[in-house]
């Protein structure tokens, strides 16, 4: 990979913040549990794209930021999947998803 | 040899000061409007299919910051995985497009602003000197390094983490199957949760 790369870092770190402030208006919004989930998704690809972009334009010796990155993609699945399951539970204890309608601690 | 001949094509066709920004701001708006419409989607299904651009884009980014390995992983993981889950997770609960129904509470003038106050704040310390960086250094043999890190000096986070995968996988299934099948006799009060 010698290709001249002319891309500045803060290109990068803009367009990683605006997708984070875009995950957290929809986790802050949305009424819905399941888009809530979908925002964290966003703002986990933000932080991941700050991983790898420092790991680029860092030092280069180390993989700590792609080491970063793999973990929290895997913590991200295993997020969705408990998640998701607890959303369905909850469907079927309250028969809604909005999440300003569950407002019950217990069932 | 792939690699090396994918290499040779990248630099004869693509290479310049041109096409590569080019792709990165293609890539750019591929990540943020997908983004935009899933915050604001009507349709749930919409909005769990519009995730689906916005993440191929980011592991576009992640190829053109030189990690492949990752950027198969993000398709592989995400694109074919979290989305799916999502999707039967929409399709489980009424989550379905209903034009009268609300999908933003009533906190959606503060939540903009929220949002946009974060974006604001991190942008005005973008722009600081600090972050005016050299060139990105010259990298090699990443997915070998990789691997080498993974299962060297930090083998222990990547059995941390294979250890979470599997209680994740048994308490998710634990949790969705919801309440066991009523014994016979018993006291059939919480029947309605039977599948």
């Amino acid at each position: 990979m010698n290709e001249p790369m002319v891309i500045p870092i803060q290109a990068y770190l803009i367009v990683s913040t605006l997708l984070f402030a875009i995950g957290l208006m929809a986790v802050l919004t949305r009424r819905n549990a399941i888009a809530v989930l979908m925002g964290i998704e966003l703002m986990l690809n933000a932080a991941n794209i700050n991983f790898v972009v420092f790991w680029r334009y860092g030092g280069g010796q180390g993989m700590e930021g792609l080491v970063f990155a793999i973990t929290v993609i895997a913590l991200a699945a295993a997020e969705a999947a408990i998640a998701l399951a607890i959303i369905l539970n909850v469907y079927r204890r309250f028969k809604t998803v909005n999440v300003d309608q569950i407002n019950l601690m217990r069932g | 040899m792939i690699g090396s001949l994918w290499n040779v094509i990248w630099n004869s066709v693509f290479s310049g000061s041109f096409w590569y920004p080019l792709a990165f701001v293609c890539l750019s708006l591929g990540v943020l409007i997908p983004a935009v419409l899933v915050a604001l989607s009507r349709n749930m299904v919409h909005a769990a299919l519009w995730l689906l651009p916005c993440l191929v884009s980011v592991a576009g980014l992640y190829l053109m910051l030189g990690a492949e390995l990752l950027a198969g992983i993000q398709i592989l993981v995400y694109c074919g995985g979290i989305v799916v889950l999502i999707l039967f997770a929409v399709m489980l609960t009424h989550g379905l497009g209903d034009p009268d129904v609300r999908v933003h509470n009533q906190q959606l003038l503060w939540g903009v602003v929220a949002a946009m106050a974060v974006a604001g704040v991190v942008l005005r310390l973008l722009s600081q000197e600090i972050w005016q960086s050299g060139p990105p250094v010259a990298v090699s043999e990443v997915t070998g390094r990789l691997a080498d890190a993974l299962l060297g000096p930090y083998v222990l986070a990547f059995e941390v983490v294979s250890v979470i995968l599997l209680a994740a996988l048994i308490g998710s299934i634990v949790i969705a199957r919801g309440d066991a099948a009523p014994e016979p006799g018993a006291d059939d009060s919480d029947a309605e949760a039977g599948e």
